[in-house]
């Protein structure tokens, strides 16, 4: 899978990013934030020319003394993916193209960000993967990968809540699924929201699963939980799940665009480096 | 509508298991293909979406579920074999008659024969009856039925052939409330009253043999000849091709002209010897019946016949068949008999230990126990009476002068000439396996070697005994044939049924030909010609102008079993090409 036309590419895209970060630096992308991600350190009195953004009105209400916020300069800003590693995601090279792309994530983050952590979910949170400091760590990462099955059912509520539950500093979580959650992802996603992280939402697809190829009754079996229905599948029926589909991902896409969350779809038959490319786009890395 | 294989109630039943079995068939599922997919989640939604059946859903069970109970139910019904209730006027019993002339194979105007004409009527009638049907012909009587089983009419009008049988009766059935009768008219048929009658005339060009006979010479100066008769029963002049082929001699090959209605006569002479089976043959252009193309005709004494005589006295009997070229004969001692071979014996005051096979004339013969054994004898008997007999043709008796006689006894023998005191003189013997002569009194004993009734009596039982069965050729129909007949071969070499009442043997001779009868180890030919005017006129018939043309229906006729299974067929292709669609369910 992580073969060497994959990390051929992968330089590539090391390269892009490299070339897109520079003259930006690491402060600059933080205060991009607004205070988020950024430690508060201390006070000191206000002098004219400061920065008025920073003067905490709060302690001047109570002191009656214009004092300046201090803050201590981040050096790396946490990235977390949260792979979807269900049984959903197990057909037509879906999980093979997420496992991918949080794996160029995770080494792009390596080489800039400093600290990536791989977070793979299924009806809870399962064992992460956090590669420490420095690229070279990037073919432990690999292999972990390589050796992770998709199997189990979805609950991104319950694994977001497991990933709560943790201490994390506040840092980018992108979400890497299929978000065929019976439970809903809406919960899940706005919990992630608030608990102060940078949410990118990549919603990976099979081109096939939103189409139907086959006619006539036919017996769906889930492939997480092995129930099945029955159907007639006439062309109607056809359209309706068509349609069906691109609700499900427009009723995402809306989701995300009402809470200004990031979000885009990778198809599981597009070349990752583009979606990466994309994502870097979509998260505001590059233009 | 009648069903030809069901009762009606069990066809009904059939029709409505099959299409109840139908139906539990459609709502029965079967499992269809497992499709695994990443989650049920869509698919649940669509199916919430979709809870109630839209109205095309279902028009497109109904239709289906339609289709195929239709599908059963035409197969049953085809099983059923219905037909339509004809207008036949009645529910009773159907005869149906077919004219089996021989002038109902001719071809009309448009290909087809009078014959084919009527079993396509025939045919139409019985599978639209109403009850049962009986089939019969003019020659065979009644041939098939009373059925109600349609198949079995149809299987019998397929196998039936125009075979004759003018002179047969007409064809009685019991019970039957309407007849029909398909019939081209050539002959003058009487037929039962309310008889409806069906015409297949339809008028058509001719030629024919009316007459073609043979007879042996009378004298020297007049020989052997034949005797033929051609006719011409066109409108038109024709050009008739003759040949007349005597064994695999062509004695007549040449072509004559002959008029509109015109009638050709002509004789032929023959020579003594070059056998004696003749045939005769026409042909032309505007020629509508075959059978009467061709005649036969057998000229007694064409074929000489061998005979060996088995006598003491050889010299008695050497000059006596000298000049005749229609004998071959023998004259043997009794020890050399055993490497004797001929068509007839004559046993002259002696037997063979065992019959010989071959028919024979005894000269009082000695007593032996296949044969008789005389009992006693009458000295210088008196020629009494005589039933009249072949073999006495021509035998004066007083020429005879007899000195002692024996009366013979044996299960087979039959007096033909008696003495006054009742002594038989001439008897016969004729058993199936067995056919002779016996003369109750030797040359010895009498001036027969001399006498002028000699020759005449020995050459008529020559004649009768050699050939049990001659004369002119007959038409078709029954024959009288002697005790003694074993078989009588057809033309086309099947066995002729024989029917034996008392010391007669029946035949019936249908087909034109020559046919051989063996009787007693004797062999003869008798001749059969149609050769009739009034079966060979085909522009002629006897029907009355208003008789209703026989009605054929036009096109190819089946039966409703064939169509329902072609409906059964093309709903299911038309069934399977919208299932493919997703047309139907």
């Amino acid at each position: 899978m992580f073969d060497a036309a994959f990390l051929r590419k992968l330089e590539h895209l090391r390269l892009v990013s490299a070339r897109a970060f520079a003259g930006r630096d690491r402060a600059d992308r933080l205060t991009d934030k607004r205070g988020r991600g950024l430690e508060f350190a201390d006070h000191r009195q206000y002098a004219p020319g400061d920065d008025i953004r920073h003067i905490d009105w709060k302690a001047y209400k109570r002191l009656n003394r214009l004092l300046l916020r201090l803050f201590d300069e981040e050096q790396d800003l946490p990235v977390y993916l949260f792979l979807d590693a269900s049984r959903s995601m197990a057909g037509d090279g879906k999980f093979d193209q997420a496992r991918r792309i949080a794996a160029s994530l995770c080494y792009i983050g390596l080489v800039h960000f400093d600290r990536v952590t791989i977070l793979p979910f299924r009806n809870g949170l399962a064992r992460e993967i956090a590669p420490g400091r420095g690229r070279g760590r990037i073919f432990q990462v690999f292999d972990t990968l390589a050796a992770m099955e998709a199997d189990g059912g979805t609950d991104l509520g319950q694994s977001i809540r497991q990933f709560a539950s943790r201490t994390f500093r506040r840092g980018l979580a992108i979400v890497l699924s299929d978000f065929f959650d019976t439970s809903g992802v809406e919960a899940g996603l706005k919990m992630l929201s608030s608990l102060g992280h940078d949410l990118l939402v990549v919603q990976v697809f099979s081109p096939r699963e939103c189409d139907v190829d086959v006619l006539g009754e036919v017996r769906f079996v889930d492939a997480e939980s092995g129930e099945h229905i029955d159907l007639d599948v006439t062309p109607g029926v056809a359209r309706a799940y068509r349609e069906a589909w691109v609700r499900h991902a427009e009723a995402i896409e809306a989701f995300c665009r009402r809470y200004r969350v990031p979000y885009l779809r990778a198809s599981a038959a597009d070349p990752f480096e583009e979606i990466v490319l994309r994502t870097f786009r979509e998260g505001g890395f590059i233009e | 509508m009648t069903f030809g294989a069901l009762a009606a109630w069990q066809a009904w039943l059939l029709v409505l298991g099959a299409g109840l079995a139908a139906w539990w068939l459609f709502r029965m599922k079967v499992r269809p293909p497992r499709l695994a997919v990443p989650s049920l989640l869509l698919w649940r939604r669509v199916l919430d979406d979709r809870s109630a059946p839209s109205w095309w859903d279902r028009v497109r069970r109904a239709v289906s579920l339609a289709v195929t109970v239709l599908v059963a139910a035409s197969l049953g019904m085809a099983v059923a074999r219905p037909a339509p209730r004809a207008a036949t006027g009645t529910e009773g019993r159907l005869l149906i008659v077919l004219d089996a002339s021989w002038s109902m194979r001719a071809r009309t105007a448009d290909g087809q024969t009078r014959w084919a004409r009527a079993v396509a009527g025939a045919r139409a009638l019985a599978q639209a009856a109403g009850g049962d049907v009986a089939l019969a012909t003019t020659a065979d009587g009644l041939v098939e039925g009373p059925t109600a089983d349609s198949a079995l009419i149809a299987t019998a009008l397929d196998r039936l052939e125009p075979s004759g049988g003018e002179a047969a009766a007409w064809p009685r059935v019991e019970g039957v409330a309407v007849t029909h009768f398909f019939t081209d008219g050539a002959l003058l048929r009487p037929v039962e009253p309310g008889t409806i009658v069906h015409s297949v005339f339809s008028p058509a060009p001719n030629i024919a043999i009316n007459a073609f006979s043979a007879r042996p010479g009378t004298s020297s100066a007049a020989g052997p000849s034949a005797y033929l008769e051609i006719a011409n029963y066109a409108d038109e002049p024709q050009r008739v091709h003759v040949t007349v082929t005597r064994a695999a001699t062509v004695i007549v090959d040449r072509w004559m002209d002959l008029g509109p209605a015109g009638v050709a006569h002509e004789v032929l002479p023959l020579d003594a010897t070059g056998g004696g089976t003749l045939r005769a043959r026409v042909s032309a252009e505007a020629n509508a019946l075959d059978v009467d193309d061709e005649a036969v005709a057998w000229l007694a004494g064409g074929d000489p016949i061998s005979v060996a005589v088995v006598t003491p006295e050889p010299d008695a009997w050497s000059s006596l068949f000298a000049g005749d070229p229609t004998v071959r004969a023998s004259v043997v001692s009794p020890s050399g008999y055993e490497g004797a071979a001929a068509d007839v014996f004559i046993f002259d005051r002696w037997a063979p230990t065992n019959a010989p096979g071959r028919p024979a004339l005894y000269l009082a013969p000695p007593a032996v126990g296949w044969l008789a054994r005389p009992v006693e004898s009458e000295v210088t008997p008196a020629w009494g009476t005589s039933d009249w007999h072949p073999i006495l043709e021509g035998v004066d008796p007083f020429t005879l002068d007899i000195a002692r006689a024996w009366r013979y006894e044996g299960p087979s023998l039959q007096p033909v000439a008696e003495s006054a005191r009742g002594t038989p003189l001439v008897s016969l013997l004729e058993a199936p396996d067995a056919r002779g002569v016996l003369v109750a009194f030797s040359p010895a004993e009498s001036n027969l070697t001399s006498a002028q009734a000699f020759p005449v009596l020995v050459g008529n039982v020559l004649d009768w005994l050699a050939r049990p069965a001659a004369g002119d050729p007959r038409a078709p129909g029954p024959v009288d044939l002697p005790a003694s007949t074993t078989r009588v071969t057809s033309p086309d070499g099947a066995s002729v049924p024989l029917v034996r009442a008392g010391d007669r043997v029946l035949a019936t001779l249908r087909a034109p030909g020559l046919y051989l009868v063996e009787a007693g180890g004797a062999r003869s030919v008798i001749g059969v010609n149609i050769g009739n005017p009034a079966i060979a006129n085909l522009s002629r018939t006897t029907l009355e102008p208003d008789v209703a043309a026989a009605r054929v229906p036009a096109g190819v006729h089946r039966a409703w079993w064939f169509y329902l299974a072609g409906l059964a067929f093309v709903l299911v292709a038309a069934e399977w090409w919208t299932w493919q669609r997703r047309i139907t369910v």
